[in-house]
C-alpha cells in the first residue's frame, strides 16, 4: 500500500516538475485541481457507499457519541501546543509557530492564509510544515497504529476527512469512519478561525 | 492549488454514498478494496503533481524544509499525546 503512495508521490511529483517547466502537455491545473478534486469526490462516494453497506454501522455511530467534538479539540490543542514548543527550541515568533501547526494538516489553507497575515517565509513555512504533516501521516501510518488504534487520525488532524481518509479506514479499521471523518470536518472548520487568532497576536 | 473543495463539496458524495450503499445493503457484497486502492494512488499522483508543478514552493523546500519539519513532528507528536491522554482519562 504504501509503496503504491510513495511511487504515486513520486511520479506525480516528476511528472508535476517536468509538465511545468518544459513540456507543458497539460494545465497544470487540470491534474492538481480538477483531477484531484474529481478523484476526491468519487473516494469519498465508495466509502460512503461502503459505510452505508455496512449493517453495523448505526450501532458504530452512536458508540462514537461524544468522542465527535472531544477528538478533534484534543488534537487542535497538542497541534498548538507542539508548534508553541517548536517555537521556543528552534528560536522562533512563536505566534507564527503556532499559526503554522494550527493548519492541522491542511497546507492549501494555511500557506496563503498564513502568507498572507504575516508575509511569504511564513507562508511557506505554513505550506511546507503542514504538507509534512500530512506526508509524515501517511508514511508512518503502519507504525503510529501500534502505538494507538487512534494516534493516525489524531496525526492527519484535517486531512483525515478527504486525502488521508481511505488510509485511516485501511489501518485503524472501518469502524474508525466516523471519528475520522468528523475529526478532519470540525479541524477543517475550526483551523481558519484559530490561524487568524493566533497570528493576530 | 486553488480547487473549491468546500466542505459541502466533500459532503455531497459521502451522503450520496451512504444512501446508496444503505439501499443496496442486503444485495450482494460488493468488494471495494482494489477501487479504493486505485482511487487513492490517483489522488495521491495529482497531490504529487500539484508540488512539482510549483517551483517556488520546490526552491523554498531546503531553506524552510528543516523549520517545518520540526514544527510539523511537534505538532503530531502533542497530538497523538493528547489523544492518548483523553482516552485513557475516559476509560476510566
Amino acid at each position: 500500500m504504501i509503496k503504491y503512495i510513495i511511487a504515486a508521490l513520486l511520479l506525480g511529483g516528476s511528472a508535476g516538475y517536468l509538465n511545468n517547466n518544459f513540456f507543458n502537455v497539460v494545465p497544470n491545473g487540470l491534474i492538481s485541481d480538477q483531477l484531484f478534486a474529481a478523484t476526491l469526490f468519487v473516494m469519498l462516494f465508495i466509502f460512503g457507499f461502503s459505510f452505508g453497506l455496512d449493517k453495523d454501522s448505526l450501532q458504530k455511530m452512536k458508540k462514537t457519541g461524544a468522542k465527535i467534538l472531544v477528538f478533534p479539540i484534543l488534537v487542535a490543542l497538542g497541534s498548538l501546543v507542539g508548534g508553541l514548543v517548536a517555537g521556543l527550541i528552534l528560536s522562533l515568533n512563536v505566534s507564527g509557530t503556532m499559526a503554522v501547526s494550527s493548519g492541522i494538516g491542511w497546507y492549501t489553507l494555511s500557506g496563503p492564509l498564513i502568507g498572507s497575515l504575516l508575509g511569504v517565509q511564513w507562508g511557506t513555512i505554513g505550506f511546507t510544515a503542514n504538507f509534512f504533516r500530512e506526508l509524515i501521516t501517511i508514511i508512518t501510518i503502519p507504525l503510529m497504529v501500534k502505538l494507538d488504534k487512534y494516534a493516525p487520525i489524531a496525526s492527519g488532524g484535517g486531512t483525515t476527512m478527504d486525502t488521508t481518509l481511505p488510509l485511516m479506514i485501511r489501518y485503524c479499521g472501518k469502524d474508525t469512519l466516523v471519528t475520522a471523518f468528523s475529526n478532519g470536518l470540525v479541524l477543517s472548520l475550526m483551523a481558519p478561525f484559530i490561524i487568524v487568532s493566533i497570528a493576530s497576536l | 492549488m486553488s480547487i473549491p473543495i468546500s466542505v459541502l463539496y466533500l459532503m455531497i458524495p459521502l451522503v450520496l454514498g451512504i444512501i446508496s450503499g444503505y439501499l443496496l445493503r442486503n444485495k450482494k457484497q460488493v468488494r471495494l478494496e482494489k477501487v479504493s486502492l486505485a482511487i487513492i494512488v490517483v489522488l495521491i499522483f495529482a497531490l504529487g503533481f500539484g508540488i512539482g508543478a510549483n517551483n517556488e514552493l520546490l526552491t523554498a523546500m531546503p531553506q524552510v524544509g528543516f523549520q517545518s519539519l520540526v514544527i510539523s513532528v511537534l505538532a503530531i507528536l502533542f497530538s497523538i499525546a493528547f489523544v492518548i491522554a483523553g482516552r485513557r482519562l475516559v476509560k476510566r
